[in-house]
């Protein structure tokens, strides 16, 4: 049984530690407020630490989100409560109450040293979404190995309860018995920075519902690219055959009313990019081609950077992918609409495909607080020209892809924008202004 | 957390007897797979699509336990094949 044990005070607090929240609470820290980061994973990092490299100057993106990470971890200013499910957010009498609840790791966080000793003795193979789903883990693990904090978990439901990871554990640190424990963190502001994920790769039957084997998502194919991703080498996962021709179909997920998905998602164009020049890269000799409707460079460096694909040799193909099919070797047969020339339907065959998947959003505030969503379900933000961050909650602001799809750039741009009106509005309240 | 009290695991295994039966059939089907998987490749270097036909195991089902072995420091990835990479058990396997 759960009962409310702790309150935790904050200046503000910040729910999911993403790059969105981690950029808005390292700002508001510096500034010398005292913020709580909430984060519903075992580690912080969001989306961008499971990344390879970012657009459009092909940095590595963990070398960017890694110290942003360790600085949020150090903060004195700063206290992270991972593996939290945020129950309400509500405000009375002038104060922000979160009610948490703090999921059982089944490791005690005070005595873990994420040695892995565990990991490496547990004999249940699970499978890694974190690896995109092409590799295993342990039933006990840890997330990755730049998780922070690197603290091991059980996930219960492979778990045989053989009892090998407490044998090996050098710090007793194994609780089978760790149950929910709830608490109640009390701020004055709050930042909404809760994130994305990619609509289902099985929700078009035309794409072959996720049974066509080699159709990859776009996150997929960030973890077949990074460093320490499944094979360390882009391989088709099918069979392990290096490939020779790659197809990336575009708003494989966006701009679809029968996906109830109508908008664009912004920065589909620019990772298929972003990863074609990659895979140019890791593949020199393989075909890359994108099938778009159209391309939206519209940031600083974008067109130059999709002009540079284009003169790399990555083929550009204006056309509509109608159907994905199962070829033979395994190979993937597109049915495919040319928009351009006379408009005829071809079909061509690769052996790896990646669906650009649209973005939507990760977290639903219905039921949680009184902050309402748009026609696009992201929260409404109630001043979208003048003031972006503001949502209909007073002292409640949102940053980055909760309030709507947005790349890097102009998601750490808001997250300062965000952490700017919460430190506006905590000193308006400390100098007896607030309404 | 010290010992376990032998009572109260008895009684989680009950409570979790469910998650726990599952488990313990997917440890038995995953040993006889690596095993399957480490017979073909303690002496010779091999693709995943041979180990595949040899051992009669799909070769998603191959590649991703390669995957896990190598990730854990049971495998190693050796010369290229063709358009496929060959594998070969390490030597601390």
């Amino acid at each position: 049984m759960m009962k409310e044990t702790h309150s935790f005070q904050y200046d503000a607090l910040v729910i999911g530690g993403g790059i969105a929240g981690l950029q808005s609470a390292l700002d508001l820290a510096d500034q010398g407020f005292k913020v709580a980061v909430v984060e519903k994973d075992a580690t912080i990092g969001g989306t961008m630490i499971r990344l390879s490299k970012v657009f459009p100057t092909l940095d590595c993106a963990s070398c960017i989100t890694t110290p942003k990470m360790a600085a949020a971890s150090h903060n004195d200013n700063i206290d992270l409560f991972t593996y939290c499910q945020v129950n309400s957010l509500t405000r009375s009498d002038g104060t922000l109450k979160a009610s948490i609840t703090q999921k059982p790791r089944y490791v005690d966080p005070d005595k873990c040293i994420g040695c892995r000793q565990c990991e490496y003795q547990c004999p249940v193979y699970v499978k890694d979404e974190e690896q995109g789903g092409f590799s295993l883990r342990k039933a006990v693990y840890i997330p990755f190995s730049n998780a922070i904090p690197q603290l091991a978990l059980i996930d219960v439901q492979h778990c045989s309860l053989c009892g090998m990871c407490a044998k090996v554990c050098p710090t007793e640190a194994i609780d089978y018995f760790q149950q929910p424990e709830q608490f109640v963190i009390e701020a004055k502001t709050a930042i909404l920075a809760t994130g994305f994920k990619l609509t289902p790769i099985d929700q078009k039957k035309e794409y072959g519902a996720g049974q066509v084997a080699n159709v990859i998502s776009s996150l997929q194919m960030e973890r077949l690219l990074a460093p320490h991703g499944p094979y360390q080498r882009v391989i088709r996962p099918s069979d392990g055959k290096e490939p020779d021709s790659i197809a990336y179909v575009q708003c494989a997920g966006s701009r679809d009313l029968s996906l109830g998905v109508p908008y664009c998602s912004r920065v589909c164009c620019m990772y298929a990019i972003k990863q074609a020049m990659l895979l140019s890269g890791a593949l020199p000799l393989a075909d890359i081609t994108i099938y778009y409707m159209d391309i939206r460079a519209f940031g600083k460096g974008y067109e130059q950077f999709f002009q540079n694909a284009k003169a790399m040799g990555i083929e550009f193909v204006k056309a509509k992918v109608g159907k994905i099919e199962q070829g033979e070797n395994q190979n993937v047969l597109l049915r495919i609409e040319e928009q351009e020339g006379d408009g005829r339907v071809v079909r061509r065959e690769h052996d790896l495909v990646v669906l650009s998947l649209g973005m939507v959003p990760d977290w639903n505030p219905a039921g949680i607080c009184p902050v309402t969503t748009d026609t696009d379900a992201f929260i409404k933000c109630v001043q979208p020209k003048l003031a972006p961050t503001l949502t209909e909650m007073e002292g409640v602001f949102v940053a980055g892809v909760a309030a709507g799809p947005k790349d890097i750039v102009d998601t750490i741009a808001e997250a300062g924008a965000a952490a700017m009106e919460a430190s506006n509005y905590l000193n308006t309240l400390s100098s007896g202004q607030a309404a | 957390m010290g010992k376990p009290d032998k009572e109260a695991m008895k009684a989680l295994r009950q409570q979790r007897k469910a998650y726990i039966d599952r488990a313990k059939q997917e440890i038995k089907k995953q040993r006889k797979l690596i095993k399957a998987i480490k017979g073909q490749i303690r002496e010779e270097a091999k693709t995943v699509p041979r180990i595949a036909a040899a051992t009669k195991l799909p070769s998603d089902q191959v590649l991703l336990f390669i995957a896990a072995m190598r990730k854990y420091g049971q495998v190693i990835e050796v010369d290229k094949d063709g358009d496929y990479f060959t594998y070969k058990l390490s030597a601390e396997a």
